[in-house]
């Protein structure tokens, strides 16, 4: 009977080579970094960096995201509270400390708009190789204006914020 | 238009992907002995039969719903990914599932006691069951990521699954009790070759607005996937004993359990039947060659955060580890070998029947009649009617099927059964038995969901059962 309904059996034209057109291609997005400075920090670096450091950050490099990556933007944003010029810089680096990127940020004085800068790598920015090769990140802030800030708020500070948004191809 | 390499990958995919455990042709058709199989206390009128090793009882069912093989390889023009994102992705839901069952006999037999009301049956089987229900969150967040999706929670209970394969040995006693009751019993001990479940699962991701950077992203996770024998399995494969390994876990060599079939028929009247049986009452107790995985805390990070001029105070302090550390402390992927407890997919089935029509002959070594008080079979109608109701057990609740039916017998030599089942596969299930019987040879053969046979892709379910028995009734 089962041979019987086997041969009798019909079935629609089916394309299974539509398999291989099969793309799934998310796109995620999480926070990356958050710096925060006080004022009284940006006031006894009036000559020199209020920040100079360097973050470990692997999850760029890391296999599960770098043989997938296809192309994303990096979002930074920075407020400041302080009465203090300042020069916000944000350079990745590879795993040997060669800068693969810079962006640079500059910062005036509070009370200030909440500055933010895109940042895209891929196919309409940037080489997505750079995110490939991150292995850290620098972060340099300068006070350009080399002035003592006596601000009235609250809890004055300089903030960067970060957050990066990408497209990873699972399945091609 | 019949392609039959296309044909063969379908049939391959539907008898392996998709599966379900209804044998609703097979209940209560009484001239098959299988049918105690799915009813102890079927009304059976046989001296004794015996099964063909091996082919004595063959079943392999399954089902998926929600999607067909049609709606995401039809030659359409439309692009597939549009089609999976709308028809799967979305198209589904988290109760759609994949599952189903196949059985294969190695041997079964029974007979009549001294007491002829007393039939016992006795034999041993290969049965492998597994469901997996459609992980939509996963799925979408696999598909489309989380960006642009903030608040909303990706539910990780989503992940439900279960499977085992084993052997079943089972003894059972069917017992006329007078010339309306009919109750039968079947203990079954359970040796388990291998089993996985992951049906408990709890928890969320979600992206918010962060509280400090830009997102937050927290993951709340009480997850667990039980096994037991798959690392022994792969070992054996590795080292080319996989087949001693199954056949010493088949016979008593791996995790053992118990379990009971119970079942009656009771005449109402001399027409009207009422059935009903409860399979599986049991479980497994696993204990050897476990192999458990844990995932159980809530971590909530917004990236590296470095708070001046704490954070400076050294230099070589690395916040990557330490957020990696973090989420790995406070959610935490461990394993263990803990014993555990499964229990199997309880079934319940129930009909009532109503015969009539001629009477066919009945082969038992009995003055039976229709009107007969004291024999221990009652000669049959060529005609029976019914409805049957059949309820599976699952991870995410009872599953329930309404199956009429419509059975013809002619003479002794062949019986034809016709069912029309709905269920959450499909509210078009038509399908057909046959069993005839040739001298002491009974062979039958069932399938059903034929209407599908017309696009077989388009199938949500398919099943099929075979045997080959033989069959005594004794000398009249």
């Amino acid at each position: 009977m089962l041979s019987c309904l086997t041969l009798l059996s019909c079935i629609e034209d089916q394309d299974f080579d539509q398999f291989d057109e099969i793309g799934v291609t998310p796109t995620v997005e999480a926070s990356i970094l958050y710096v925060e400075a006080p004022e009284s920090l940006v006031n006894a670096s009036t000559q020199a960096n209020v920040i100079s450091q360097e973050f470990n950050f692997d999850a760029f490099s890391s296999n599960v995201f770098s043989k997938r990556v296809l192309d994303g933007t990096i979002t930074y944003i920075v407020e400041n509270t302080t009465e203090s010029e300042l020069s916000v810089s944000i350079e990745l680096l590879d795993v040997d400390g060669n800068v693969l990127d810079t962006v640079i940020i500059p910062v005036a004085p509070a009370p200030m708009e909440m500055q933010q800068v895109d940042v895209a790598y891929g196919s309409s920015g940037r080489s997505i190789d750079i995110i490939k090769n991150t292995s850290s990140i620098r972060v340099e802030a300068v006070n350009i204006s080399g002035t003592q800030s006596a601000s009235t708020a609250a809890e004055p500070k300089v903030i960067l914020k970060s957050s990066g948004k990408f497209r990873l191809e699972i399945v091609q | 238009m019949r392609i039959p390499l296309t044909l063969t990958i379908v049939l391959f995919w539907t008898c392996f992907t998709m599966f379900g455990q209804n044998k609703q042709l097979l209940y209560d058709f009484v001239e098959i002995p299988q049918s105690a199989m799915v009813n102890p206390g079927v009304d059976t009128d046989f001296q004794w039969y015996a099964g063909v090793p091996m082919l004595s009882g063959v079943s392999l069912q399954a089902g998926l719903s929600g999607i067909s093989v049609n709606d995401i390889f039809s030659n359409d023009g439309l692009d597939i990914n549009d089609k999976i994102r709308d028809r799967a992705i979305y198209g589904m839901n988290a109760r759609d599932e994949l599952s189903g069952t196949f059985q294969i006999e190695i041997l079964n037999f029974g007979f009549r006691g001294k007491n002829p009301d007393n039939f016992y049956t006795a034999g041993m089987y290969i049965e492998g069951d597994a469901i997996g229900y459609w992980f939509q969150d996963y799925a979408i967040l696999g598909f489309e990521g989380n960006a642009d999706k903030l608040n909303q929670a990706f539910d990780l209970g989503h992940l439900k699954t279960r499977g085992e394969l084993m052997n079943v040995f089972h003894v059972g006693l069917n017992k006329k009790i007078d010339n309306e009751l009919t109750i039968g019993v079947r203990g079954k001990i359970y040796s388990s070759i291998f089993d996985f479940n992951s049906t408990k699962n709890k928890g969320t991701f979600i992206t918010k607005e962060g509280v400090n950077n830009i997102y937050s992203s927290t993951v709340e996770a009480d997850m667990q996937l039980r096994t037991s024998g798959l690392n022994g399995l792969k070992d054996a494969s590795d080292d080319g004993t996989l087949g001693s390994t199954i056949t010493k876990r088949a016979f008593f060599g791996g995790n053992l359990g118990v379990g009971v079939d119970l079942g009656f028929t009771y005449q109402l009247s001399d027409q009207l039947v009422f059935t009903g049986s409860l399979l599986d009452l049991g479980f497994i107790y696993h204990s050897k060659d476990i192999k458990n995985y844990t995932l159980n805390g809530k971590a909530t990070i917004e990236g590296i955060e470095i708070i001046l001029p704490d954070a400076a105070a050294d230099p070589n302090e690395d916040f990557w580890q330490e957020l990696v550390d973090d989420v790995e402390g406070f959610v935490p992927f461990n394993d263990n070998t803990d014993s555990y407890v499964a229990f199997r997919p309880t079934k319940l089935y129930s009909s009532l029947r109503y015969n009539f029509g001629e009477h066919v002959d009945n082969r038992a070594n009995c003055a039976c009649g229709v009107n007969a008080s004291s024999n221990r079979a009652r000669a049959k109608f060529v005609n029976s009617a019914g409805g049957q109701l059949y309820v599976i057990n699952r991870p995410r609740g009872p599953q329930v099927a309404l199956s009429g039916f419509y059975q013809r017998r002619f003479g002794n030599f062949m019986s034809v059964k016709t069912t029309y089942t709905i269920d959450k596969f499909s509210y078009s299930n038509v399908g057909l038995g046959v069993s005839i019987q040739a001298g002491p040879v009974n062979m039958y053969a069932m399938a059903d969901n034929l209407l599908s046979y017309g696009n077989l892709a388009d199938s949500n379910y398919a099943s099929f059962q075979l045997g080959l028995n033989i069959i005594s009734w004794g000398k009249k």
